[in-house]
């Protein structure tokens, strides 16, 4: 069996053992998104106004809530150096690793949106617009939330740290989707917007396992 | 099975952590065959040692060399077993050999018998025992033909059965022209090797 499907299979069996895992990042974007209209003034407008924008701040939070560990075990039972002696690069390796947390763990948050927009009213084609955006713009996410949690193995307290390490990069993809999102309640053409949140993704898939490649060898070098 | 002839040539290394000189000007051959044990105090740089020639550490002065290529370039033919379990305690015994070694089921089972954790395959790593732990993570010394093998306190919470055998593997691999290299303060004592003391600098 070839490394990439051992490393895939890996994964889906982690999940399947530790469920929580995926569940309690869905619970809490339900949470936020059932609590906040309990907490506005009860009008369905402004809450078909609002509705995909804070779906969208919602599923971010989750996204961050499930990636901010993403390296730790296998960093601390000393499985993430074994990877340096599979004969294949760590960049390789670190961007399986990402696929996979991308199709296991944000996929499902992705999904359960269109719930979360029925719940608040969200007009369909807006709804439609959001579920693009997301599915364009989480890979990027995915893998800056990815490098915070890197850089930060090392340390007691990563998780906050790693976050706040890379909120510059998550602001330009919130303002981009943002963009979609108003546009798409116009009723005017998304796509440049689409296109330019498409590049920011690529050019993070293929950029970011190497900073994160490079930031993990610099903590397992700087541990026993 | 014999493994081509292999040398790790260490010349003039020398190790400096959190501002202690830990070793210096390190120099040394390690041919087919060759057996070496690490020793020394606590914090005498054992590990250290270990990790730089697995290439986990960087270089800080010095050069190693494997069959004359730079250390980058041969980590394919290094096991390191370190200190840490090397295996997801979420995982069973079978799931976590399959991905580090990538084996099939037969070859691990066979390797799961000779360390004795027969009949624990599908058990999770969690539910064993610390030895019967570090036993899956010695299983992969039994599924894997890589010529270099590095150990990191191999013995610690093994009994004495175990040890033995874990003796007798380190042998046959010396045997089949594999090189180890392994720390232990328990110095084994079915087995023929060379010392290295570590913590004589000043």
């Amino acid at each position: 069996m070839s490394l990439e499907r051992r490393m895939l299979i890996r994964e889906l069996k982690l999940i399947i053992a530790r469920p929580g895992d995926i569940i309690k990042p869905m619970w809490f974007l339900v949470l936020v998104v059932s609590m906040v209209p309990l907490a506005l003034v009860p009008d369905s407008d402004l809450l078909s106004d609002i509705g995909s924008a804070m779906i969208w701040v919602a599923t971010l939070l989750a996204l961050l809530l499930n990636t901010e560990h993403l390296f730790q075990s296998d960093f601390s039972d000393g499985v993430l150096e074994q990877w340096l002696f599979l004969n294949r690069p760590l960049a390789w390796l670190v961007g399986l690793k990402l696929i996979a947390h991308w199709l296991f763990h944000v996929l499902p948050l992705i999904l359960i949106t269109p719930i979360a927009g029925i719940m608040l009213s969200v007009p369909m084609e807006v709804l439609l617009a959001l579920l693009v955006t997301l599915v364009i713009a989480t890979p990027a996410l995915t893998c800056f939330s990815g490098l915070g949690a890197a850089l930060t193995l090392g340390s007691s307290r990563s998780g906050i740290l790693g976050v706040l390490v890379m909120m510059p990069l998550f602001v330009p993809v919130v303002i981009l989707a943002a963009g979609v999102l108003i546009r798409a309640m116009d009723g005017s053409d998304t796509l440049p917007l689409l296109a330019l949140l498409g590049a920011f993704s690529v050019v993070a898939a293929t950029l970011v396992p190497i900073a994160v490649s490079a930031a993990i060898r610099l903590n397992i070098g700087g541990s026993n | 099975m014999i493994f081509e002839p292999i040398d790790i040539e260490i010349s003039k290394l020398s190790c400096e952590r959190d501002d202690r000189l830990l070793f210096q000007s390190l120099s040394m051959t390690l041919n087919s065959g060759q057996i070496l044990r690490v020793a020394g105090p606590n914090g005498a740089g054992k590990t250290t040692l270990l990790r730089t020639i697995a290439g986990l550490f960087d270089i800080q002065t010095g050069t190693i060399r494997t069959n004359q290529l730079p250390l980058k370039e041969c980590l394919g033919q290094i096991l390191y077993i370190g200190h840490k379990p090397q295996v997801n305690r979420d995982l069973t015994v079978l799931d976590n050999l399959k991905f580090l070694t990538g084996s099939d089921d037969d070859h691990l089972k066979r390797a799961l018998r000779d360390v004795g954790l027969n009949g624990y395959h599908d058990s999770l790593v969690k539910e064993l025992s610390q030895g019967q732990g570090r036993r899956c993570a010695l299983a992969r010394l039994w599924c894997v033909e890589t010529p270099i093998w590095i150990l990191d306190e191999p013995y610690t919470a093994l009994d004495v059965e175990m040890v033995k055998t874990l003796d007798a593997r380190i042998a046959s691999h010396s045997a089949a022209g594999g090189i180890c290299l392994f720390t232990t303060h328990q110095p084994p004592q079915s087995l023929k090797y060379a010392t290295l003391e570590l913590g004589h600098v000043t």
